[in-house]
C-alpha cells in the first residue's frame, strides 16, 4: 500500500539523518490521508454515515407534508428530539465504534496483510511515527466525513427558529463525536498492533463487551469507552427498548471531569501502548 | 496533502463545517428570524399579528365545520332564523364563507380596563366588501384609509370622556382577509405587516407554533404576561402556578384529540405541576371506573414532560361522543316536551 508513496533511494548509499518523530508522523499522515480517503473502506464509511443523512431527509420529507415523523405517547417529537436520538442511537452507539474498529484495527494490520510494512520500517524514521501518522490520518479522515454529516443532519431536522437554543448542544455533540473517534481509534490501534485477528476482537469489544457490561450492575462498565462517552452527551437517553431500559436501570453517570479524564487516559494510554508495541514487535510477514 | 482530490475533499468538508458553525454562531449571538431561509410555520395571517402579542389562537373553521364532530351536533344548534337575518344583511354565511380565524391578545397596560382594545381578530374567507361597507355606513360608521387599507370605524358618542376608550374598527387587509378589533389594534396589524416586525420574527412564539402538528385549532402564548396584565386579584395571581409559556392544540374530526403543554419558570414548579396533575388524573380514573365511555377518556389522558415542561394529551373517543350526544339530545327535547 505505502510502497508506491515512499521514495526509493537511488545511487550510492548515503547516511541519511533520521527525521524527528513529529516530522516523520506528519510525513506518514500526508501519505496516508489520501490513501485512506480513496480506499474501498471509504465506501463503507460513506454508506454508514449516509444512513442518518438519508433518515433525516425522509423525516424532513414527511414533515413537509404536515405529518409528524415520530410520536411518543401521542406527543410529537420535535426536530431536535429526533436529532438527539440519531446522535445517541446511530452515531454514538454504532457509527463511532464501527469506524473506530474498521479503521483503527487496520492501521498496522493492513500493512502486514499487504506485506508493505517492510517498506515503511526500512525508512529512516521511528517505527512509532508510522503508527501515529496513520492514526492522525484516520482521525482526520473520519472527522472530515462524520462531522459534516452530523451538521447536515442537524440543519435538515432542526428548524431554524430553534437554532439559537440548540446550537450549543450541537457543538457539544460534535466535540463528543470527535473525542469518541479519537478514543476508539486509539483503543483499536492498540488492538490492531497487538493481536493477530484484530477485527474480530475489535467487533467483540465494541458490540459485545461494551453493550453487555453497560447493561450489568457493578464496576465492569468502567472498562468501556461508551460508559464515559455517553456521560458527556447532552441528550437524555431514550428509554425505549429492553437494552436501554436495562442500561437505564443500572446507569450511574460519572461526573463530566471524571469521564473526560478517563477518556483522555484511555486515548493517551492505548496510543502509547500501541506505539511501544509497534516499536518492539517483530512482525513476521506470511509468504 | 498528497493530491488534488484529497485537497478538494478536505476543502468541501471544512466548508460544510464552517458554514454550519458560522450560521449557528450568528443565530446564537445575533438571533435569526424564522423567515430568513424557510417559510414560517403557521398560517400566513400571522404576518399581521404584532410582534408583542401575548396569545395567538388559530382555528381552521372550514375543517371544523366539515368535521364529523360538528355534523354530529349540528341538529342541536339554535334555529336558522337569526343566522338567515345576518346573512341577508351582510351576505356572509359563517359556515361557507369563513375559512380560518386568528385571534390575538395583546398585553397592553390597559388590558384590564379596556379589554376590547387588547384583542384582534383576523378572519380569512370570502367577503362582499362593498356590501359590508355600505351596511356599516348606514349604521353611522366612518370609512377611512390607513396605509392603503380600507378601515371602517364605529365611534361611540358616549365614550368621549373615557380615556381608555378605543373605537372599534373593521379593516380589509387583503381581498380575503379582514381584521376586527379596536382601531389601534387594527392599525397595529397593518403596521406589523408593513414593517415586517410581526409575530413571525418572535422566535420564542414561533418555536411553539412550529411544534404544533396536524391540529385544526390551537393557541400559544405567554401565560405570565396575561396573568400580570389581566388585572387579576393578587390572591388569585399568587395561587397560579408559575407558568411562562403555554400551548394548546386540538384536532377536531370524527373525535376530538389535543395536547396542552406548559413551560414553567423552574424545574421544581414543573415537577409540582406534574405531581398535582397526576393526582387529578388518578382521581379521574377512579371516578370513571364504572363508566366505560368516560374510562376511555380518562385512559387517553397522558401526562408527560421533563425539565421545565409539562404536557397533557387527551383523546375523546367516539363512544364518549355518543354518550354526550345522547345527553345533549335529551336536554334538547325536554324543553320542547314541556311546551
Amino acid at each position: 500500500m505505502m510502497a508506491d508513496a515512499v521514495p526509493v533511494e537511488q545511487g550510492p548509499r548515503m547516511a541519511r539523518p533520521r527525521m524527528s518523530f513529529l516530522a516523520a508522523s506528519r510525513r506518514v499522515f500526508d501519505l496516508s490521508l489520501g490513501e485512506m480517503l480513496w480506499s474501498r473502506r471509504t465506501i463503507f464509511m460513506a454508506l454508514v454515515v449516509g444512513g442518518p443523512v438519508l433518515l433525516a431527509l425522509i423525516v424532513k420529507g414527511v414533515e413537509m407534508f404536515g405529518m409528524s415523523a415520530l410520536r411518543v405517547n401521542g406527543q410529537r417529537v420535535g426536530g431536535f428530539g429526533i436529532f438527539g436520538m440519531i446522535i445517541w442511537w446511530l452515531f454514538l452507539r454504532f457509527i463511532v465504534p464501527v469506524l473506530g474498529v474498521f479503521y483503527g484495527t487496520a492501521l498496522m494490520a493492513d500493512e502486514v496483510e499487504d506485506k508493505t510494512l517492510t517498506y515503511l520500517f526500512t525508512r529512516p524514521i521511528q517505527r512509532g511515527a508510522v503508527l501515529i501518522g496513520k492514526y492522525l490520518a484516520y482521525l482526520a479522515c473520519t472527522i472530515l466525513v462524520v462531522l459534516p454529516a452530523v451538521m447536515v443532519v442537524y440543519f435538515l431536522l432542526v428548524p431554524l427558529s430553534e437554532l439559537p437554543t440548540t446550537f450549543g448542544k450541537l457543538v457539544l455533540d460534535l466535540a463528543i463525536l470527535g473525542l469518541g473517534l479519537a478514543v476508539y481509534g486509539g483503543v483499536f490501534a492498540f488492538v490492531g498492533a497487538f493481536f493477530k485477528r484484530p477485527l474480530v476482537i475489535g467487533l467483540v469489544f465494541a458490540f459485545g463487551w461494551e453493550q453487555v457490561t453497560l447493561a450489568l450492575p457493578g464496576y465492569l462498565k468502567q472498562f468501556t469507552v461508551a460508559y464515559y462517552l455517553q456521560a458527556l452527551v447532552p441528550h437524555a437517553m431514550p428509554s425505549d427498548g429492553v437494552t436501554s431500559v436495562l442500561q437505564g436501570m443500572f446507569r450511574d453517570v460519572p461526573p463530566t471531569p471524571v469521564a473526560l479524564a478517563w477518556l483522555f487516559i484511555y486515548l493517551g494510554g492505548f496510543l502509547w501502548l500501541a506505539t511501544r508495541i509497534v516499536e518492539r514487535k517483530e512482525y513476521v510477514l506470511e509468504q | 496533502m498528497s493530491n488534488k482530490k484529497t485537497r478538494y475533499f478536505v476543502a468541501i468538508s471544512g466548508t460544510i463545517l464552517a458554514i454550519g458553525l458560522g450560521t449557528g454562531l450568528l443565530a446564537s449571538y445575533m438571533g435569526l428570524p424564522v423567515s430568513v431561509f424557510s417559510s414560517a410555520a403557521g398560517p400566513d395571517e400571522l404576518q399581521y399579528v404584532p410582534a408583542d402579542a401575548a396569545v395567538v389562537a388559530y382555528a381552521n373553521v372550514r375543517d371544523v365545520m366539515n368535521s364529523e364532530f360538528r355534523q354530529r351536533f349540528k341538529n342541536l344548534e339554535p334555529t336558522q332564523e337569526n343566522k338567515n337575518q345576518f346573512e341577508e344583511k351582510t351576505g356572509l354565511n359563517f359556515e361557507q364563507d369563513i375559512d380560518s380565524v386568528v385571534a390575538v391578545a395583546l398585553t397592553k397596560d390597559g388590558m384590564a380596563n379596556n379589554p376590547a382594545g387588547a384583542f384582534l381578530i383576523l378572519a380569512k374567507g370570502r367577503y362582499e366588501a362593498s356590501r359590508l361597507e355600505s351596511l356599516a355606513l348606514e349604521h353611522g360608521a366612518q370609512v377611512s384609509d390607513y396605509q392603503g387599507k380600507r378601515l371602517i370605524t364605529h365611534q361611540e358618542m358616549q365614550a368621549g370622556t373615557d380615556p381608555n376608550h378605543d373605537d372599534m374598527a373593521f379593516g380589509f387587509l387583503d381581498a380575503d382577509l379582514v381584521a376586527f378589533g379596536s382601531l389601534n389594534t387594527v392599525k397595529a396589524a397593518i403596521d406589523a405587516r408593513a414593517s415586517n416586525r410581526n409575530i413571525v420574527s418572535n422566535n420564542d412564539m414561533m418555536k411553539l407554533v412550529n411544534e404544533i402538528d396536524n391540529s385544526n385549532a390551537w393557541a400559544v402564548g405567554r401565560f405570565d404576561a396575561i396573568a400580570s396584565k389581566a388585572g387579576l386579584p393578587a390572591e388569585i395571581q399568587s395561587q397560579m402556578p408559575a407558568i411562562t409559556w403555554f400551548s394548546a392544540a386540538g384536532h377536531i374530526n370524527g373525535g376530538l384529540s389535543g395536547t396542552f403543554k406548559a413551560q414553567t419558570k423552574d424545574e421544581a414548579t414543573a415537577k409540582n405541576l406534574r405531581d398535582m396533575m397526576q393526582g387529578f388524573l388518578a382521581m379521574a380514573k377512579m371516578q370513571s371506573a364504572n363508566k366505560p365511555a368516560f374510562q376511555q377518556l380518562a385512559d387517553s389522558l397522558q401526562l408527560s414532560g421533563d425539565g421545565n415542561n409539562v404536557a397533557l394529551s387527551f383523546s375523546i373517543p367516539t363512544e364518549l361522543l355518543d354518550v354526550l350526544e345522547a345527553m345533549a339530545k335529551g336536554r334538547h327535547l325536554q324543553p320542547q316536551q314541556q311546551h
